[in-house]
């Protein structure tokens, strides 16, 4: 047995480096960079996973000044685990979010919030969904 | 930028030094069976079954439970539940159940599609944060206990993905055990040789 703090079963998978700051005119658009990692000998399932019970990672922004034009989730990897092909992401990659500020965007300082969902795996089993939140600081001039 | 948030090195150093039984698929062929004296009581929870009907697990007493924690989106114990509907199957008529106990958290509505495309011959039924505090988190899946006609464990838990042939072995031995334990403890002055299977 080993010490709560230390099983598995209790830490994230996945680790989300602290974003970059925006800084975005009225009207303007500015790309966001996630770098996400993934646990060495962990996956997680990617944005499509092939099997339909199988649950996406999605970034989703939920509150903030900027809207969330578009979410681009790198090329998949394809593993095989039992009989089953899966689409996942394993080690370091980027989500990338273009942000467009509205013309009537509030000047000055703000947090854009999103949630990153993921459900990690390694070969021998497979741990409950989890949602970690990201904060981006963002200025708008 | 700093990187004091960027946790995976302490995480994977934590996990270097974690022995946990579920790490590794060696960990469960090591499980043993436990002395039937010395084992202890599986947790009773009341939980449904898709049919909506209440379902406890003291129900069981008297049968050999293969208890199976699971989720329609847990890619190994998809590996495992062909496994158990054939256990369920063969060994049914000796006093041997399969309990499946799904945590997905979308409920019904996650696991009743699955039921409907996937041939499971066996209870299902809808666990909650009760049933996953009962026994022990259950943070990874699957997470199977087998349970002896005393509703006790009798072998280490199975964390992750096991080997058929571990479970094969783990049931056959407790089904060898006809008597329970307080059945053995009632005729332990007979002569063992007129008591079939009642050593395990």
């Amino acid at each position: 047995m080993c010490l709560p703090l230390l099983c598995p079963g209790q830490q994230n998978k996945l680790a989300v480096r602290p974003p970059e700051p925006i800084t975005v005119r009225r009207g303007g658009d500015a790309v966001e960079p996630l770098r996400v990692e993934v646990l060495g000998g962990f996956h997680v399932n990617s944005d499509k996973p092939k099997d339909e019970f199988l649950i996406p990672l999605r970034l989703t922004w939920t509150t903030g000044p900027l809207e969330a034009k578009s979410v681009t989730y790198p090329k998949p990897e394809e593993v095989k685990v039992g009989t089953d092909l899966l689409n996942v992401f394993t080690g370091s990659f980027q989500i990338v979010t273009t942000f467009q500020s509205p013309s009537s965007a509030p000047q000055g300082s703000a947090t854009m919030t999103g949630k990153l969902r993921y459900q990690a795996c390694n070969n021998e089993m497979c741990f409950r969904p989890t949602t970690i939140e990201v904060r981006v600081p963002v200025t708008i001039e | 930028m700093s990187l004091k948030v960027f946790a995976i090195l302490p995480i994977a150093a934590a996990l270097a030094l974690c022995s946990c039984s579920g790490s590794s698929a060696a960990a469960n062929s090591s499980a043993a069976a436990q002395q039937a004296s010395s084992r202890k009581a599986a947790p009773d929870f009341t939980l449904t079954d898709a049919n909506g009907q209440t379902v406890k697990l003291s129900d069981y007493r008297g049968k050999v439970v293969l208890l199976n924690f699971w989720a329609t989106w847990c890619g190994p114990c998809q590996i495992e539940i062909p496994w158990f509907t054939e256990f369920e199957q063969q060994f049914r008529s000796r006093g041997f159940e399969v309990v499946g106990v799904s945590m997905d958290e979308d409920g019904w509505k996650a696991i009743k599609p699955y039921l409907a495309t996937h041939k499971i011959n066996y209870r299902v039924l809808l666990g909650d944060e009760t049933v996953s505090s009962l026994y022990g988190g259950l943070d990874a899946l699957p997470t199977t206990f087998m349970i002896d006609r005393d509703g006790r464990f009798a072998f280490s838990p199975h964390i992750g993905l096991a080997g058929k042939n571990e479970y094969l072995s783990e049931i056959e031995s407790l089904l060898g055990a006809r008597q329970s334990a307080s059945a053995q403890h009632r005729v332990r002055f007979v002569p063992a040789a007129v008591v079939p299977g009642a050593a395990e």
